[in-house]
């Protein structure tokens, strides 16, 4: 009994036939054949449906005809051809609210805090050819549903089928924070490159956006009031980020799902606003570099000076006018104290004050905190704010774990929330080699490189009381840009960055030889729809289920 | 005295020419010089090939359409103003040595390696009067024309040098200097492997190693044995024609590059048996990990005189398909289990009453007489030197791969080498373990960065007497975890690393060299390869300021 137990469970692990990605918190799916009609609808049930809801349905059906995946198996689906005359065919998908739930765009929903956001959503698809139908208590699940209907299907001689009717799943997320981070500092990406990997977020249900813009290479964010900053700071005019780049990138998320979370990195990383503002900026450009910082150029806030305080405040305030998520990351990593201890008016404004170094920080952090929270925002902050530092933080202030997810426990013991963004599971530069220059056998700080199955195996809970799980908000794939450009984005970022996006949606202790195939899936449908995933495995190995396990 | 010397390296090296491979040899001047609108190339040769002229017509379309903004802050706005005033060049008269021979660059580029012509000098003076190119072959002038095309930046619509004068007399140190693309792991279309060419083609690569068959997949249409791709291909789109292979051929020919193909035996060939079962041992035998290095396994079944007499007749069909006089018949990780557990291959051992070994031997001398017999001289991997005892002519090219450490080996039995350690010049090392159900590490790891294949040292270990057996290297790409998806990306400008080493010799400075490097890398992105930054942007339009002591 027990055999046959695991060999089904093998055939059900293994099995191409439903690949969706993220998998569904509650999956029944059968073995029928189901066409979708020529003149296949989505249509949307009441009335005050919001247009983004519609663009999204818009989209679902032009995936349906325009994906023309095979499925991965030998012959790319030439076996399935013979069940097409026998099956039904589906003309409809119906979209509807719940009872007593109305309509807000997707934008606003996507647009709450973590917490508050409701991605819920039952789909069901008959295999008898009656209608589908997803059903969710906000346009938000809706979206969540449609992203996995549209990963349902395949192509085959010009039929879009599935072989897995009927479908009935019950979904939603097991972590409300599922994101990614583009650092669009130390090399720069157009406006077209970020909203292509929105979308290829959207399609996994990744619903945070967390963009490090500016950093101590340049300063490419146009800030009403402080343009200065990009005119001075932006590699070149062409490389910058108008107020309408910024709105069309916020605008494009949030009908994606998608909530955008900016980061001014203070008060390190900020050696380029000694380009318009000299006098704000210590130890700018600085040799030798690694005395003052770990990366070049050296340069960091004035924090001491109450007028560089009153600035990055302003600076905050008109920031945050421009991004309407909640949140909104001041950075606070990497902070150099040597910078600040040969700086001679730091000195002299500490001796003047009386205060400390740390002290000033809290102060600093509090005025710049207050500016956020006087217009709405939840201030996130790096782990060393907590960890390192001793200033004054509200306790809901999320803090983002990078430097090693042995240092989780302790941020939880403080009592922050927590996003997870450790380098040791979730940076994808890892493994490129070295950058620095004259340093031939200079390795990757954070080697190895990080594969989908080390990110997949990770623990949001790892150590953490059951008190302290719950301040757990979910995690993130993270981009920095050293070794990374237009060039490279789509391949160093996917499918990897999927990885961490069904840990949060899904949940944690997933297997990793059952999800290879879905994985493989997903990213040759990330390819059909010009996102350039790269390969895994051989070819040989993605027709082939299980093939090439290590024991296989 | 000695200071004044050094600190006049030193400014020499700084400058911001952005050749790679640099030059033998290289005099520049501090002069700003511009194209005129007009600027046009001579060819001051009777009966020239039309590979040469279409060789000009792509240089001056890269003139014309590079755009490359010089890698400084402000990119070259400064520049603006020495440029106004400065000379314009008119004319580059291309001519060949008197005496020399007129072929087309195809033909000079597939002569036997060590026997191709590849040197030139190229001078342009200051004044803007006439520059020049002259070499002893078209070869050498296609060559010539790539340094030239680096030369020059844009800024303000005028394109423009800051050095001229310029002097270089210029030739290669080794004559192979080679990319090696495996097409079977995963499948990549002609387009992507003609992009390719052309990005090697402007680093001066004289070798396209295709190594277009494996256990995987059989994307080869072989006149004779198109059974082999039509069951062993991904699919029928993903399969080279010989109208294909034709096309590439030329298109690498035409830029300098002599395609060797790689048809790997008698291991990493499984995907025959989809063919041909009777000519495969343990064929997708499991566990895999018992049979091969990889899945799936399978492996010709060489003591068998029938699987022997097929391979030597696909070998030379695959021979008349490529005009170069090399072609590789592999040789790699050959899987003894895999033979021991196969009844066919003991019947047939027992049979002859050879060992396996010397089943082998009669395979290889088989299967290398055949494609002699099509004029080719056979290249192998380096384990039929060092782990097998085989007979191979003295001319046989061995390519070592295990390790950099094993070159020596190969040298001391009187083989030519070419390098392709895996500790220096695989690029697919550092992005962890492909195989599923596993969170192991690449097996190679780390990532081998341009750093260190930079550091290569082609003569380590090696006796100043076998020194001439080093035919130079490659850097190579096995695609299990790659694709069209991200072959630029692996492949540039890393590769371009070991091609600097061949051409320009051993002992660079990796510092000096990083800022050409990037030139090289922002030139490729222009012309529309991939080539990845290899430091923030900050970095690059600052030289020396990212160095770790800067």
């Amino acid at each position: 009994m027990k055999l046959l137990a695991l060999a089904v469970l093998l055939a059900t692990a293994y099995s191409p036939a439903s690949a969706l990605w993220p998998q569904p918190q509650s999956l029944q799916t059968g073995s029928s054949t189901l066409r979708l009609a020529p003149g296949f609808q989505i249509t949307v049930a009441g009335r005050g449906v919001p247009g983004d809801l519609l663009a999204a349905a818009g989209r679902t059906k032009q995936y349906l005809t325009s994906d023309k995946l095979g499925r991965l198996v030998v012959g790319r689906g030439a076996d399935d051809a013979h069940t097409f005359a026998a099956a039904k065919t589906l003309s409809r998908l119906t979209l509807s609210l719940e009872k007593g739930a109305s309509f807000a765009s997707i934008t606003n929903e996507a647009q709450k805090a973590p917490e508050e956001r409701d991605e819920a959503y039952h789909l069901v698809v008959p295999a008898d050819g009656s209608g589908a139908s997803i059903t969710a208590n906000s346009t938000l699940g809706l979206f969540r549903g449609l992203a996995t209907f549209g990963q349902l299907w395949y192509e085959h001689d010009n039929t879009v089928y599935t072989i897995s009717a009927p479908v009935t799943i019950a979904d939603k997320p097991a972590y409300p924070y599922r994101g990614f981070m583009l650092d669009t500092a130390r090399n720069y990406f157009p406006v077209s490159d970020i909203k292509r990997t929105l979308d290829a977020m959207s399609w996994v249900k990744i619903n945070q956006f967390h963009w490090h813009v500016v950093d101590s290479q340049s300063f490419p964010l146009e800030i009403p009031g402080f343009t200065d900053l990009a005119d001075k700071g932006a590699y070149s005019s062409s490389q910058t980020y108008s107020l309408a780049d910024v709105r069309d990138i916020v605008s494009y998320a949030g009908a994606r799902g998608i909530d955008v979370m900016v980061e001014i990195d203070t008060p390190g990383h900020t050696a380029v606003i000694a380009q318009a503002h000299p006098d704000f900026v210590a130890c700018a450009e600085a040799t030798p570099w690694a005395s003052f910082a770990n990366e070049p150029p050296a340069g960091q806030l004035r924090f001491v000076n109450a007028t560089v305080t009153s600035y990055i405040a302003d600076l905050f305030t008109a920031a945050a006018k421009i991004f309407p998520s909640t949140l909104f990351s001041t950075g606070g990593d990497e902070l150099n104290t040597n910078c600040y201890a040969v700086d001679t008016p730091t000195q002299a404004a500490l001796n003047a004050s009386g205060s400390t170094l740390e002290e000033a920080l809290n102060v600093f952090t509090q005025k710049t905190h207050q500016a956020l929270e006087a217009k709405g925002k939840t201030p996130v902050v790096w782990e060393e704010m907590v960890l390192v530092h001793n200033v004054t933080l509200s306790k809901d202030t999320p803090v983002l774990v990078w430097i090693s997810s042995d240092n989780v426990k302790a941020v939880a013991e403080a009592g922050h929330k927590l996003i997870h963004a450790a380098s040791d599971y979730f940076y994808l530069d890892c493994g490129g080699g070295g950058w620095v220059g004259d340093f031939p056998s200079g390795n990757s700080w954070c080697d190895p490189f990080k594969t989908w199955q080390r990110s997949y195996s990770f623990d949001p809970v790892a150590n953490l009381t059951d008190a302290e799980s719950k301040l757990v908000l979910g995690g993130q794939h993270l981009l920095w840009t050293e070794q990374s450009g237009p060039q490279n984005l789509d391949p160093v970022v996917w499918p990897r960055a999927a990885s961490s996006a069904e840990l949060f949606w899904t949940g944690p202790g997933g297997n990793i030889s059952a999800a290879l195939p879905r994985i493989h899936d997903l990213a040759y449908r990330f390819r059909q729809r010009g996102v350039n995933a790269i390969a895994l495995q051989p070819e040989w190995c993605a027709l082939r289920a299980g093939a090439c396990d290590i024991d296989a | 005295m000695k200071l004044p010397a050094l600190l006049l390296a030193l400014a020499h090296l700084h400058g911001v020419l952005g050749l790679w491979p640099l030059p033998r040899s290289l005099q520049t001047g501090s002069s700003a010089l511009k194209l005129a609108s007009n600027f046009d190339i001579h060819v001051n040769i009777a009966h020239a090939p039309s590979d040469l002229g279409s060789a000009i017509a792509r240089t001056k379309s890269f003139l014309k359409n590079d755009k490359l903004g010089r890698l400084v802050v402000g990119r070259g706005t400064l520049d603006s103003n020495v440029v106004q005033r400065a000379g314009s060049l008119r004319t580059l008269e291309l001519s060949l040595a008197p005496g020399s021979p007129v072929r087309s660059i195809t033909d000079e580029a597939r002569l036997p390696i060590g026997t191709r012509s590849e040197e030139y000098a190229l001078h342009i003076p200051a004044d803007g009067f006439t520059a020049t190119l002259t070499a002893n072959s078209t070869l050498g002038l296609l060559r010539g024309l790539t340094t030239f095309e680096q030369l020059w930046y844009e800024a303000s619509g005028q394109v423009y040098t800051m050095e001229t004068p310029v002097s270089i007399s210029d030739s290669p140190a080794y004559p192979f200097r080679g990319f090696m693309l495996d097409t079977s792991r995963n499948f990549f279309p002609v387009s992507d492997i003609q992009r390719t060419l052309d990005a090697m083609s402007w680093v001066k690569m004289s070798q396209f190693h295709w190594h277009v068959t494996d256990s995987q997949s059989f994307p080869l249409e072989v006149p004779g044995f198109t059974e082999l791709a039509s069951k062993g291909a991904y699919a029928s789109s993903m399969v080279y024609s010989p109208q294909d292979v034709q096309d590439i051929v030329a298109y690498a020919g035409a830029r300098g590059i002599d395609v060797m193909i790689e048809i790997d035996t008698p291991g990493h060939t499984a995907i025959i048996s989809a063919a041909h079962p009777e000519h495969i041992a343990c064929a997708e035998a499991s566990p895999w990990t018992t049979f091969a290095n990889e899945p799936p396994p399978g492996q010709l079944r060489l003591a068998s005189p029938a699987t022997t007499n097929f391979t030597a007749d696909l070998l030379a069909s695959v021979a008349r398909m490529f005009p170069s006089s090399l072609m590789s018949t592999g040789g790699d990780e050959l899987n003894t289990e895999c033979y021991v557990q196969d009844p066919e291959t003991q019947a047939d051992l027992k049979a002859s009453g050879r060992t396996l070994e010397q089943a082998l031997d009669v395979f290889t001398r088989t299967t290398h007489a055949a494609i002699r017999a099509e004029g080719k001289t056979p290249a192998v991997w380096e384990e039929m030197v060092l782990e097998h005892n085989v007979t191979l002519g003295n001319d046989t090219v061995v390519m070592v791969w295990i390790s950099s450490a094993n070159a020596a080996a190969v040298a001391a039995k009187n083989f030519r080498i070419v390098h392709g350690p895996s500790d220096f010049f695989y690029l697919d090392c550092g992005a962890g373990e492909w195989v599923g159900d596993d969170v192991a590490n690449s097996w190679c790891d780390p990532f081998k960065t341009w750093q260190k294949s930079y550091t290569f040292d082609p003569q380590a270990n090696i006796s100043a007497s076998q020194a001439h057996l080093v035919l130079g290297g490659e850097q190579l790409l096995w695609t299990e975890q790659s694709g069209p998806e991200n072959l630029d990306s692996i492949v540039w400008p890393r590769a371009a690393s070991s091609t600097e080493v061949f051409w320009s010799g051993p002992g660079g400075n990796s510092t000096t060299a990083l800022p050409r490097l990037h030139d090289l890398a922002f030139r490729m992105r222009q012309r529309g390869v991939k080539a990845i930054p290899l430091q923030p942007l900050w970095c690059a339009l600052r030289e020396g300021q990212c160095n770790i002591n800067s």
